[in-house]
């Protein structure tokens, strides 16, 4: 069964932001990635997942309920962090995270103390005082303290030190192995890259690409990056499934889909000082498939 | 220079509605003002043949009130209030604004000194209070012309709304002061009406009973517009006083804010 | 519950500073009384022959205010417009504040409706206007008494039918103000939107006062629904009781309306 599905989901507002047309699934027991750049509208889609806005058109069902008409339901397994953490005046985190977890009838007491040993959190610190990261830790814990079915992350990682980081993509991995459905909202393509199985991919609002994260990395580019000792002629490699041609000083790189073969021959005529032939990451791949959008459309 | 100019900026949308709303209470009142007189001139009679005392104790004197100069003394109590909240909130948001809305960091980290900012500040509010005199007394000048039935004292008329930017003046160091004193204030608005109004309230119970002390605690109070008509010209005492008051708001406001240690989040 | 007792505990201090604010009017308002009573008769006579508008430039409207129960009345309006400054930022804030303070997205993703957050919030707005009308109430009595001719008894059904008359009016303002924050687009200007509706009628209330004539305006402004003047003389306005509690409905009923529908600006 879908944990999410979105159906030509839209949400117009006055101004440029917004989303048109949003439609994909996360299945159960995914770690689902959605990425794009600042104001493509991630967060608008969360925020009309959660029904903090009402969608102009189109529909969003959580377990597959709808969410406007079960909200309340639904949200009894949702755990959610949002991009911005949230502040509220004069509360110890202690208080903050019993008064969160006041709204499920769960006895959390033991997994709050675990967290926060784990996240390296000081309970009796008031909300007031605590840095950008250490909010952020309040967040996570309070996003997974009800031990939720599905847990909403937007931008979870800003703020976070390297360290805390890893712990929490481990705590994250963890919760997946035990049946939590992860949708992870980022910018940073390197930390989807790290823990998602599928990876949605959304700019101005509308969805560019749908795609298995093995898919999107694996098998269909090569990054080429060569370092010759006499200029490399372009014409000699431009062959069908070569893209990305960049050439610096003597070091030339593209990408490569095609035959393999194809591209070594041409690759063996010149002099070279080094060669390396790499897996593109994501952000490559993901540039990539925003020029060639672009391309396609004007 | 951009920092005076930012917060006039920020000020105008606001400053204009307050424009509108002491011009609109103003021309509001003295429309009544012709039937109010005719009213009260049948009464001047009878009045004046009650002791003198307690017609004192009610703080407007009988000849005056059928005046153009006593009825606009009376509702300029209104225009006073007005302004009041005008200035309070004015003062108490302009220097409280980037704690609340957590742009302290942005502003604190520009090359400028703390003392430079509040200047500036002070600076902006003083011009928000002045523009808005001056357009407030245009546009009285403007209704007190039409509706008048006999020539008023001009300088009467102008010694009282000059003391609308007095009050306002005591009443922006007080904004200043209270955002100072209470800087975890997240909604500016409440305290303003609040603190005003009670000041209103003092300034209604000693208007009624005649109570001199009561007079200094209220600067609702420290232009009395009888005096002023009968005088032409201000109590000393009372100009010194919001002097003090002015004077001691600021120093508490200027070392506050000099001083204070800046809570972004 | 959890909500509820949340918004209690976050108003606490604000609802302190206003009891006391509150406490501390009513005490110096009445201890001046003593200082006035004494210049009592010729007064009385006086104001009786004054018109209307000349008593409401001078702030009484037909009360004898050498008896405490009139000069009680004469400061009662005061206390009317501090109940509607605290009842209308109450009601703004309650709601506007989650969106203010970006604490929205902690709320709205919790498992609780939407209804239940404004019925909540709705109850413990309630609950704060109902404290700060009855401290207003016994703080008035133990104040008053003192001057009466027979103690806290002669004063207390008058002042009950006034202060009773008050919490009308504070319930009024605190809806109509969360109806401006749930129908308002900027949470921010909720509570200027707010103040603006007070201080309008209050204004409005005054010109009914000054002008003859104009009476049938009264029914815009709550100010004049519950004047001091008329409960003492004739009681609580069945009319305006009714007017009231409608007005106070059709609010909620908008904001019900609107909150449900309303697109949270975080």
């Amino acid at each position: 069964m879908p944990v999410i599905e979105l159906n030509g989901l839209t949400k117009t507002y006055g101004g440029a932001r917004g989303i048109t047309d949003l439609s994909f699934t996360v299945e159960e027991g995914e770690i689902f990635g959605f990425i794009g750049p600042n104001g493509a509208g991630k967060s608008t889609t969360i925020r009309t997942m959660l029904g903090l806005i009402y969608p102009t058109g189109g529909s969003a069902k959580i377990f597959g309920k709808d969410c406007l008409q079960h909200g309340t339901e639904i949200k009894k397994e949702i755990g959610y962090l949002p991009s911005e953490v949230f502040y509220y005046d004069n509360m110890k985190v202690k208080d903050l995270l019993q008064y969160s977890a006041s709204f499920y009838k769960k006895d959390s007491r033991k997994r709050m103390r675990e967290l926060a040993e784990r996240m390296e959190l000081d309970l009796n610190k008031r909300i007031d005082d605590l840095s950008l990261g250490n909010k952020k830790k309040v967040g996570i814990v309070q996003g997974l303290l009800h031990e939720p079915r599905l847990i909403i992350l937007d931008e979870p990682t800003s703020g976070l030190d390297p360290l805390m980081q890893q712990r929490f993509f481990e705590l994250l991995e963890e919760e997946n192995r035990k049946g939590a459905t992860i949708l992870f909202s980022s910018h940073i393509l390197s930390e989807v890259q790290r823990l998602c199985s599928r990876v949605a991919i959304i700019k101005e609002g509308r969805l560019i690409a749908l795609e298995k994260m093995s898919e999107l990395k694996g098998s269909t580019y090569k990054k080429f990056k060569l370092a010759a000792k006499s200029d490399v002629d372009a014409s000699a490699f431009g062959i069908p499934g070569v893209m990305e041609w960049k050439s610096e000083g003597g070091e030339v790189s593209f990408l490569f889909k095609g035959d393999i073969n194809e591209i070594l021959r041409r690759i063996a005529g010149l002099e070279l000082e080094n060669l390396w032939v790499e897996e593109p990451d994501l952000e490559e791949i993901f540039m990539h498939y925003y020029e060639s959008r672009e391309g396609a459309g004007a | 220079m951009n920092m005076y100019l930012y917060e006039l900026r920020m000020n105008r949308k606001s400053a204009f509605i307050w424009m509108a709303a002491l011009a609109g209470i103003a021309g509001l009142f003295m429309s009544m003002y012709p039937t109010f007189a005719e009213g009260a001139e049948q009464f001047k009679e009878v009045l004046r043949t009650m002791p003198e005392e307690v017609l004192q104790a009610l703080g407007l004197q009988i000849d005056s009130m059928a005046t153009l100069l006593g009825f606009y003394s009376y509702l300029f109590l209104y225009v006073l209030l007005c302004g009041a909240i005008q200035a309070i909130h004015l003062g108490a948001s302009i220097v409280s604004k980037e704690t609340r809305e957590k742009t302290a960091d942005f502003l604190l980290a520009k090359p400028v000194t703390r003392s430079k900012i509040i200047g500036m500040k002070a600076l902006a509010a003083l011009t928000i209070l002045l523009i808005t005199n001056v357009v407030y007394f245009g546009a009285a000048a403007l209704i007190a012309e039409t509706v008048q039935r006999e020539s008023f004292s001009y300088s009467a008329f102008v010694l009282i709304n000059l003391s609308l930017l007095f009050t306002q003046l005591i009443f922006l160091a007080v904004g200043f002061a209270a955002a100072m004193l209470l800087p975890r204030l997240r909604t500016v608005l409440p305290m303003s009406l609040g603190v005003v109004f009670a000041f209103f309230m003092l300034s209604a119970v000693g208007a009624t009973t005649g109570d001199s002390k009561l007079r200094y605690l209220t600067p609702f109070q420290y232009f009395d517009r009888a005096y002023i008509v009968q005088h032409k010209e201000y109590e000393l005492e009372f100009v010194v006083t919001g002097v003090i008051v002015i004077a001691v708001c600021a120093l508490i406001t200027v070392i506050r804010y000099l001083k204070r240690d800046v809570h972004v989040s | 519950m959890n909500l509820f007792w949340r918004e209690l505990k976050a108003s606490r201090k604000s609802l302190i500073i206003w009891i006391i604010g509150i406490v501390a009017m009513v005490g110096a308002g009445m201890g001046k009384f003593a200082s006035l009573s004494g210049s009592g008769e010729a007064m009385v006579e006086l104001m009786a022959d004054l018109p209307k508008p000349l008593q409401a430039v001078l702030g009484l409207n037909g009360l004898d205010i050498s008896t405490v129960m009139g000069y009680y009345g004469m400061f009662y309006l005061y206390l009317v417009i501090m109940g509607a400054v605290h009842a209308s930022m109450l009601g703004a804030n309650a709601l506007a504040k989650e969106e203010r303070d970006k604490t929205a997205e902690f709320l709205l993703a919790k498992p609780i409706s939407r209804m239940t957050i404004l019925l909540t919030k709705l109850s413990s707005v309630v609950v704060q206007m109902v404290i700060f009308n009855a401290v207003m109430t016994v703080s008035s009595i133990a104040f008053a008494a003192p001057y009466a001719d027979g103690g806290a008894s002669a004063v207390t059904s008058d002042i009950l039918r006034l202060m009773l008359g008050t919490l009308l009016i504070q319930l009024l303002f605190a809806s109509v103000g969360m109806a401006i924050a749930a129908a308002g687009r900027n949470p921010k200007r909720a509570g200027a939107w707010s103040a603006g509706v007070m201080l309008l009628t209050f204004f409005l209330s005054i010109a009914i006062d000054i002008r003859e004539g104009i009476e049938a305006l009264r029914f815009l402004t709550p100010f004049q629904y519950f004047a001091a003047p008329d409960v003492l003389n004739e009681g609580l306005s069945a009319a305006f009781i009714v007017l009231s509690i409608g007005v106070t409905l059709a609010a909620i009923a908008v904001t019900i309306a609107a909150y449900r529908r309303r697109d949270m600006q975080v």
